[in-house]
């Protein structure tokens, strides 16, 4: 009973930041049709400001983890101003593949102008402590993972539903022009998903340094992949689907891992990305998807 | 049932095939008589970066679906031909505990590439199966899975494939004439592929998919085929990366091999043959120059600084340049037998 409490916790924290991560991807995709591969860039980037305010003797946590963030989004406003307003109203496999080369120029950029080995980044460690519940031995920072996620989740709903520049958001992702009619800046609106995106990107960067303690060019490549697989399985340009895709994700990892033996546990992504071709197999256009819309219907 | 629309695609394609091969051979040809020893491994990389391109285009190019799969069809195309065809000598003490025999056998150069053929197709077949059921973003999502499944597959069973050591052994069966001969058959494959009446219809099912069945196009099976296709030609282009260098491991064949022949394909422009070629080549040769700046050169008095990333860095500003000013590549639909034809017959773009 214990192991199966302990590992759902598991399961909970893993998909919680996939959750984080494809949320971002999300929200930006159902606004302009855009697959941000280069979101792991601005995760690197939250890690990379970390490192140099921490070498910049900044001692209050409280100051680098904002700064980390005011960085993300930032740099997510950037990328959005000089590599994908240009394509922005080009088809999907175009924003793809600018979205892969920024991804891959930024990559390349660390490594160049900072080093290609990972660099220490102990300034989060203070998240991370042990805390035992009975018989169940969990870290902190599962907890505050899967807390900040939550919130974030929550805040964001608040603000599609609540604020005007949150029900333009939504009424963009229906119907550009519509909105664009109504009298709203669609450079606003777009810009407003990247900032939000750059947002939950850097709350990511947090909690991945906190566990890994390092920061190096491809920080945030692998959890991206992984990320997006979760918002593809969701359903694309679907925020519930970025949430439930993310989080069962995590659940498919951590089952691997309890369920595979030893010997395979290097294959265990081999497994769960078998696991997502079935899954799209049976739903192509993922478990959440937003109705498709084939022609004109007057 | 006719292969070709109209006799004039058919004198096309040949015409355009044949001037590209001449192109291809003719490179080749100049290294092979002035290139130094280095020079030849260079070139014969290059030589199969554009197989690989090709095999690229015949899927990319005609459904306009991103395909990031191909290195895992590339590998899975050598490994298997490596595993066949290297001596139970040898093999005995490279992979000591390999299942099934597979260090108890051994085949001659041509029956190891029938059988990396035949494997490779048919696993480019059944995952076609998928691939076709989806459509834009979830069918680039299912050739990432691809690619990452086989990648663990390799890493991981050590005892077929060694993981990240090296697979040694391999009999060197190509040199640079054989890669050369091979180039020129599958640029005419190609390029036959796309002046039939499939690749016609499967261009246009790309354009719109809706106006494409509604005309009768039977656009699941032309994506098979057309996947399949491109399945062959990529594990050819593994055969004869393992027939040449003696050596392989599981690295190559990962994102970073996917992007180079990516940006390749997207530089001349996925739609044409002449585009493919034209990429290969002007990347194979801009990226050695790159190379050589990266490793911080002293140049007319002046030493630069070691600059590692830059070759990382141009891949990525040629894809992202590309898209942004003019994303149907430098060529777009154009092929190359265009060029010498006047009035009527120069297309519209």
């Amino acid at each position: 009973m214990d192991y199966i409490v302990q590992q759902t916790l598991n399961a909970l924290s893993f998909g919680a930041e996939y959750a984080l991560i494809a949320l971002g991807l999300a929200i930006v995709f159902s606004i302009m049709n855009l697959v941000n591969f280069a979101h792991g860039e601005v995760i690197a980037i939250g890690g990379y400001t970390m490192m140099v305010m921490a070498t910049l003797a900044f001692k209050n946590p409280i100051i680098i983890i904002l700064g980390a963030v005011l960085a993300a989004i930032i740099m997510a406003l950037f990328l959005e101003r000089i590599a994908f307003r240009p394509v922005r109203y080009a088809d999907a496999t175009t924003g793809l593949l600018t979205a892969f080369g920024v991804s891959l120029i930024l990559q390349n950029l660390f490594l160049l102008l900072v080093s290609p080995r990972p660099i220490a980044v102990t300034s989060m460690y203070f998240l991370d402590w042990p805390i035992r519940l009975g018989s169940i031995q969990i870290s902190s920072l599962q907890i505050f993972e899967t807390l900040a996620t939550l919130i974030a989740i929550l805040l964001l709903v608040l603000f599609l539903k609540k604020s005007l520049l949150g029900i333009a958001m939504r009424a963009a992702s229906l119907d550009f022009e519509m909105v664009r009619l109504m009298g709203i800046r669609a450079n606003r609106v777009i810009a407003a998903a990247f900032a939000i995106s750059g947002l939950l990107a850097g709350i990511a960067a947090i909690f991945i340094i906190a566990r890994r303690g390092a920061v190096d060019p491809t920080l945030g490549f692998n959890p991206v992949l992984k990320a997006f697989v979760a918002c593809v399985v969701g359903g694309f340009g679907s925020l519930p689907g970025a949430v439930l895709g993310g989080f069962l994700l995590g659940a498919l990892e951590v089952g691997m891992l309890v369920l595979l033996p030893q010997s395979y546990g290097g294959m265990k992504d081999a497994f769960v990305f078998a696991i997502i071709a079935i899954i799209l197999v049976w739903r192509p256009e993922g478990i959440l998807s937003p109705p498709k819309e084939k022609g004109d219907k007057i | 049932m006719r292969i070709f629309q109209s006799m004039r695609s058919f004198k096309n394609a040949v015409w355009g095939a044949s001037l590209l091969s001449i192109l291809v051979a003719g490179i080749g040809l100049l290294v092979i008589v002035f290139g130094e020893k280095y020079h030849l491994r260079l070139v014969y990389a290059a030589y199969v970066n554009l197989l690989v391109v090709l095999g690229l285009q015949v899927f990319m190019g005609n459904t306009n679906i991103t395909n990031l799969s191909h290195s895992a069809f590339m590998g899975l195309g050598a490994y298997v031909a490596a595993i066949c065809v290297t001596p139970v000598t040898i093999k005995k003490l490279s992979l000591p505990d390999a299942p099934w025999g597979l260090n108890a056998f051994e085949l001659d150069a041509f029956s190891s590439a029938i059988i990396s053929l035949t494997i490779t197709g048919f696993l480019a077949f059944l995952t076609g199966l998928i691939i076709v059921r989806l459509s834009g973003i979830g069918a680039t999502i299912v050739t990432i899975a691809i690619l990452v499944i086989v990648h663990s597959v390799f890493m991981h069973r050590t005892d077929i494939f060694k993981g990240k050591q090296a697979f040694f052994g391999i009999p060197q069966v190509f040199d640079l004439y054989s890669i050369i001969i091979i180039s020129i058959g599958v640029i005419f494959v190609a390029r036959f592929f796309r002046e039939s009446k499939w690749g016609i219809q499967l261009r246009a099912s790309s354009d719109d998919d809706t106006s494409a069945s509604a005309m009768g196009v039977n656009i699941f099976n032309l994506r098979l085929f057309a996947w399949t296709l491109g399945g062959l030609i990529l594990a050819m282009a593994g055969i004869c990366y393992a027939y040449f260098l003696g050596t392989i491991s599981a690295r190559p064949f990962y994102f970073s091999h996917v992007f180079l022949t990516l940006a390749m394909l997207i530089l001349g422009g996925m739609r044409s043959i002449t585009g493919a070629v034209l990429g290969t080549i002007m990347i194979t040769f801009g990226l050695e120059w790159v190379r050589f700046m990266e490793t911080g050169p002293v140049l007319i008095g002046i030493k630069f600084p070691e600059m590692l990333g830059l070759s990382g860095i141009t891949l990525g500003a040629v894809i992202v340049l590309i898209m942004v000013l003019r994303n149907g590549g430098l060529v777009g639909n154009f092929e190359i037998e265009q060029m010498f034809r006047k009035g009527r017959n120069i297309p519209k773009v």
